[in-house]
């Protein structure tokens, strides 16, 4: 029952205003609403509410469902023992216990089958097992007599290095001597003026002179330290090429030998840490000092030699391990380490420049975005098809429109770049693609040349693809076309700059030209026929006047020509209106 | 945790109620791995009858210890002894009663039901390691136990496989390089200008200022007070207090004092306090005397001391232990410069190889450890180092392709490091002192979390699915060797 049934029963006129609210609001509540009202009583009550909502969105629906769950068992979690090392004969059972989801029965059947599930992750690296102490001498003996070879090529290769280095100093310094006294003999000569220049070296000589000397006495070091590496000291750079030379005589120094244990040792700890290599060092309490390099080289090279007397090695891992080399190894450290040595104000001007560096790359970056539309300016459109068909005035229109549609989307691709550039926000600015009338040689050859330079470079290059055997001819006209010509020389040539004339695209006869200067009316051409023939002056015939031989010369002249023929006529035509005119006041005055 | 990115990570926990136990030099910590906090966290001292303890030892009955809070209580005849020293148990039959008392009593733990790990600092010797695990195997039931270096749990607190554990904490300040989780023993350096140290210079101070009316006495003694500052005399009234209380049950109630202190007055200033510009050092003298820096302390007499300049002066000798001059020669005695080498002991120690040929040692990349302290003894004050020095320190002796990467993970852990801007001078001398490094510190916000980040790191190793294949059983143990256990086993 509800209240309008109530209503009803009462014959209480229902507030008809209300009506639409109230079947809105049914409506709105309905969600909830439908599940409830299946259940009589619910439903009265809810109706009860009248318009009004309920002030909680109640789970009315769920009640059941939760009285359900409730009824479910709770789910069983077990104590279970279990031993992580199953699998591991290794280690000796440990038992613990965890708690797992799962009733105790379900579980157990489960449990014989499968492992711990965290060990799998126990993975043991494969490192090759050591060898017994007398193939582990052989090896060494071996390793020994290679290592050995390679530093006596070494050493020979240094050698030669450094003779041919004294003799290049020894020259240099002989030069340096010879200019010396051509300059005294210089100064003697005009000891005057080089008074300045004397002082000058005066104070640079002692230097020299110390500098020499110390080569010098660097060069007996090395002399006396036949068997060790000494790189020839670069003036400038003496400290640090110390510091390498130094550095190489420790790589040097015969390296204490491996005994079979402390080998074993050192597998031993490689196994247990992983080939940690940090870890081992610092584990490594063998009374023999050794340094990481000296720890890594002798276990890649036992490695080496135990993976090459196996059958079944992989030739890429041996390779891969003879690649350790421990004095390049020192010296990259080397290079970390002074790296990091670096002063604060040394880090500073790194710094600085970097950015400086920067901002060149991103000024050269716009420039090349600037240029790139100044040629987009500069791009003519091409000539795909002939020209026969833009003579036409529909042509040229199609022509025309097309041009306004290729520019707006030009326009509008710039436009898009502009907005991407703004939302991808401080990415560096991409410059546009350059147009292809303008690209790479393109560009080069014509986007600064007249269309006949254009015209005639293009033709040139089309004959080159074609034969070249004239390429060096064309390569002179070429440069001739490049250069800057003098005004007798582009006659010379037949050169001409058109200027700001308008030209068609294609190709144009000038025998099929029209002269400007014929832009009259058909009355007045008649006449301008009939005074050049009257002077008997040529023309190739037909309407269209024009000189027998077309050139330029002649073209332009004749152009003149014509004008100055029209304005006489134009004239001739004025005289003759004012003499009638003056005729006619004349014979109304009576006077004649 | 929801999205399809993460149902390929698996859940790395697996519970199986582990014990960790971390004994430090002030507090020892207890609790079940995969807890945030350990249920147990008590000082490492005991209290034992005098006279009794002489008895015990011809009865053989055992000795009647006290632990935890109850320590406190006055007890006449009662001593007070520490159990560890530099985060070393010291006192055997102590610590083992002491474990005992609270896996039994408080915990109420069954051995043989789970595993016990155990946190040692990374100086303990071989000796040590193989007395620690033996008596734990004998002493108590339990099935498995693992020996955990400190440095190693921080750095699994804070999931850090790679960086510098920096642990100011009571006796000692250590500074471990952390690979892989795995120490580096070369490389690790300890002084003992931590906060023991601290806590002798504060007891130095007031001693020297007692003369002049400043009354110092345990908070046990006093029923009743009325504030004052100091330059007036304390008003206060003793307890009744059982007779024949030992000196030792007194220092340690003053060290609760000297502690307080510590935690609520030190500030580390911004800057060395000496220099060797007087100018400098008078100016920065004044600034920190003013006014606006000085807090007042009160002692446990109500009597309220007023300090400027000395608790920078305190708090700096962290940074520079000879800050601070001793006016008891005793104490001067106890802290002799130290440059922070650990001596480590090998089982090669004594074999010497008959060829030594002469290496090169100035150009290798990985500068190998100093020898022996003697030879920094030369030098002199230059090898005292300070908290900064010895981080700078450990730092230029580390592999240099891993430097970059430790530098840039410091982790400052243990109590004193709480001290006020200590981390803000740290980090400001060491970017001063390493310019081509990027230093970056990690400091646990949470103070307890600070104190006990060893303990928490142990938690989470040991409740680590993946770590219970490294439990070592005492079969194992006897089968393989006490050596060859605690080298590769226990890393």
């Amino acid at each position: 029952m509800s209240a309008n049934d109530i209503l009803d029963v009462l014959n209480v006129q229902r507030d008809e205003s209300k009506q639409p609210v109230k079947k809105k609001q049914k409506t709105s509540n309905d969600p909830y609403g439908s599940g409830q009202r299946q259940s009589g009583m619910a439903r009265e009550l809810y109706n009860l509410l009248g318009p009004n909502t309920p002030p909680v969105n109640l789970p009315l629906a769920g009640t059941a469902a939760s009285k359900a769950s409730l009824k479910l068992k709770a789910s069983p979690w077990t104590k279970m023992p279990f031993k992580p090392n199953k699998h591991n004969t290794d280690s000796k059972d440990v038992t613990f216990s965890h708690w797992v989801k799962g009733s105790r029965e379900l579980l157990e059947q489960e449990e014989a089958k499968k492992p711990y599930f965290f060990e799998k992750y126990n993975v043991k690296i494969d490192i090759p097992e050591l060898v017994d102490e007398e193939t582990y001498e052989k090896f060494m003996e071996e390793i020994k007599e290679r290592e050995k070879r390679i530093r006596e090529e070494r050493r020979q290769r240094e050698k030669e290095k450094r003779e041919q280095e004294a003799r290049d100093r020894e020259r240099r310094e002989k030069e340096q001597k010879e200019q010396k006294e051509a300059a005294n003999i210089g100064d003697k000569s005009d000891s005057k003026s080089s008074e300045d220049e004397m002082k000058v070296k005066s104070e640079d000589s002692p230097i020299k002179d110390k500098k020499e000397d110390k080569e010098k006495a660097e060069s007996i070091h090395a002399n006396d330290k036949e068997s060790y590496n000494t790189i020839s000291v670069d003036d400038s750079s003496s400290k640090d090429a110390k510091d390498s030379q130094e550095s190489i005589e420790a790589a040097e120094v015969e390296p204490e030998d491996w005994s079979y244990e402390e080998t074993q040792y050192l597998f031993e700890l490689c196994g247990d840490f992983e080939l940690k290599w940090p870890v081992i060092y610092d584990r490594f309490s063998y009374p023999t000092h050794r340094s990481v390099e000296d720890l890594k080289e002798q276990f890649y090279r036992i490695c080496i030699k135990i993976l090459e007397n196996q059958s079944t090695s992989n030739p890429a891992l041996i390779e891969s391990l003879s690649a350790y080399s421990k004095p390049r190894e020192l010296e990259r450290k080397q290079y970390l380490e002074n790296l990091l040595r670096r002063t604060p104000a040394e880090i500073a001007e790194e710094e600085s420049l970097v950015i400086e560096a920067r901002r060149f790359e991103l000024a050269a970056k716009k420039m090349l975005i600037e240029r790139s539309h100044l040629l987009t300016l500069l791009d003519s459109p091409q000539t795909t098809q002939q020209v026969q068909q833009f003579q036409s005035s529909q042509g040229l229109t199609n022509l025309y429109n097309n041009l306004m549609i290729i520019d707006k989307n030009q326009k509008k691709r710039q436009l898009q770049q502009q907005q991407k550039q703004v939302t991808t926000g401080n990415q560096e600015p991409v410059p546009p693609p350059i147009p292809i009338a303008a690209s790479s040689s393109f560009k080069k050859d014509r986007s600064f040349q007249t269309h006949l330079q254009q015209y005639l470079s293009g033709l040139l290059k089309q004959s080159q693809n074609l034969n070249p055997n004239v390429k060096r001819e064309s390569n002179a006209i070429q440069q001739l076309l490049m250069k800057r010509l003098t005004q007798k020389e582009e006659e010379a040539y037949g050169l001409f700059f058109h200027g700001t004339e308008k030209l068609n695209p294609g190709v144009i006869l000038r025998s099929t030209q029209k002269l400007p200067g014929l832009q009259q009316k058909q009355s007045v051409l008649k006449s301008v026929n009939a005074v050049l023939q009257e002077l008997d002056i040529p023309t190739a015939g037909g309407t269209s006047w024009k000189p027998v031989m077309p050139t330029r010369k002649t073209m332009t002249k004749y152009d003149e020509l014509i004008r100055s023929v029209v304005a006489l006529l134009e004239l001739k035509k004025g005289k003759d209106k004012l003499e009638a005119e003056i005729r006619l006041i004349k014979s109304q005055r009576g006077l004649q | 945790m929801s999205s399809a990115a993460n149902s390929t990570t698996v859940y790395g926990g697996d519970e199986i109620n582990a014990i960790v136990l971390d004994p430090g030099s002030y507090h020892t910590r207890i609790g079940y791995a995969g807890n945030d906090f350990p249920k147990v966290l008590s000082p490492s001292y005991y209290a034992s009858p005098a006279d009794e303890s002489m008895e015990a030892e011809e009865n053989k009955k055992p000795v009647r210890r006290i632990f935890g809070e109850d320590i406190n209580v006055p007890r006449s005849n009662y001593n007070v002894h520490p159990i560890l020293k530099d985060s070393v148990i010291v006192d055997w039959d102590a610590a083992l009663d002491q474990y005992s008392y609270y896996f039994k009593k408080v915990l109420n733990i069954e051995y043989n039901e789970q595993p016990i790990l155990i946190t040692e600092p990374v100086w303990a010797e071989p000796k040590y390691r193989q007395t620690l695990v033996e008596n734990f195997y004998e002493y108590y039931d339990f099935p498995a136990l693992y020996l955990a270096k400190t440095p190693t749990c921080v750095s699994f607190q804070q999931g850090r496989p790679n960086c510098l554990v920096v642990d100011v904490g009571h006796d000692s300040v250590s500074v471990t390089p952390v690979i892989d989780g795995i120490c580096l023993l070369k490389n690790s350096m300890r002084t003992h200008y931590a906060g023991q140290f601290l806590s002798d210079q504060i007891k130095d101070l007031i001693e020297s200022k007692k003369k002049e009316n400043l009354s110092v006495e345990g908070i046990y003694k006093i029923k009743s007070k009325i504030p004052t500052v100091f330059p007036e005399p304390a008003e206060f009234t003793t307890r009744n207090l059982p007779d024949k209380i030992t000196k030792s049950y007194d220092e340690f109630q003053k060290q609760k004092i000297w502690h307080e202190f510590k935690e609520t007055i030190l500030e580390v200033p911004e800057r060395r306090l000496t220099s060797p510009n007087m100018q400098q050092a008078a100016t920065l003298k004044e600034f920190y005397s003013s006014e606006s820096h000085q807090r007042a302390f009160e002692f446990p007499t109500g009597q309220s001391l007023n300090l400027g300049y000395e608790r920078y002066q305190l708090a700096d000798s962290l940074f520079d232990p000879q800050v601070y001059k001793f006016h008891n020669e005793e104490l001067a005695k106890k802290y002799p410069p130290n440059g922070g080498e650990l001596l480590l002991k090998s089982k090669y120690d004594d074999y010497r190889p008959l060829k030594r040929v002469r290496k090169a040692e100035s150009n290798q990349s990985t500068p190998p450890p100093v020898e022996s302290p003697t030879k920094g003894d030369k030098s002199g004050k230059s090898d005292v180092r300070g908290l900064s020095q010895l981080i700078t320190h450990t730092l230029s002796t580390i592999d240099i392709d891993l430097r970059a990467s430790v530098a840039h993970n410091i982790i400052v852990t243990g109590g004193v490091s709480l001290i006020p801007q200590l981390t803000e001078r740290l980090y400001n001398e060491l970017t001063n002192t390493n310019p081509g490094l990027k230093i970056r510190l990690h400091a646990v916000g949470n103070s307890t979390e600070r104190s006990n980040q060893s303990w928490i790191g142990g938690s989470v190793l040991a409740s680590l699915g993946t770590f219970h294949q490294m439990w070592v059983s005492k079969e194992e143990y006897d089968e393989a060797g006490a050596e060859r256990i605690l080298n590769s086993r226990f890393r």
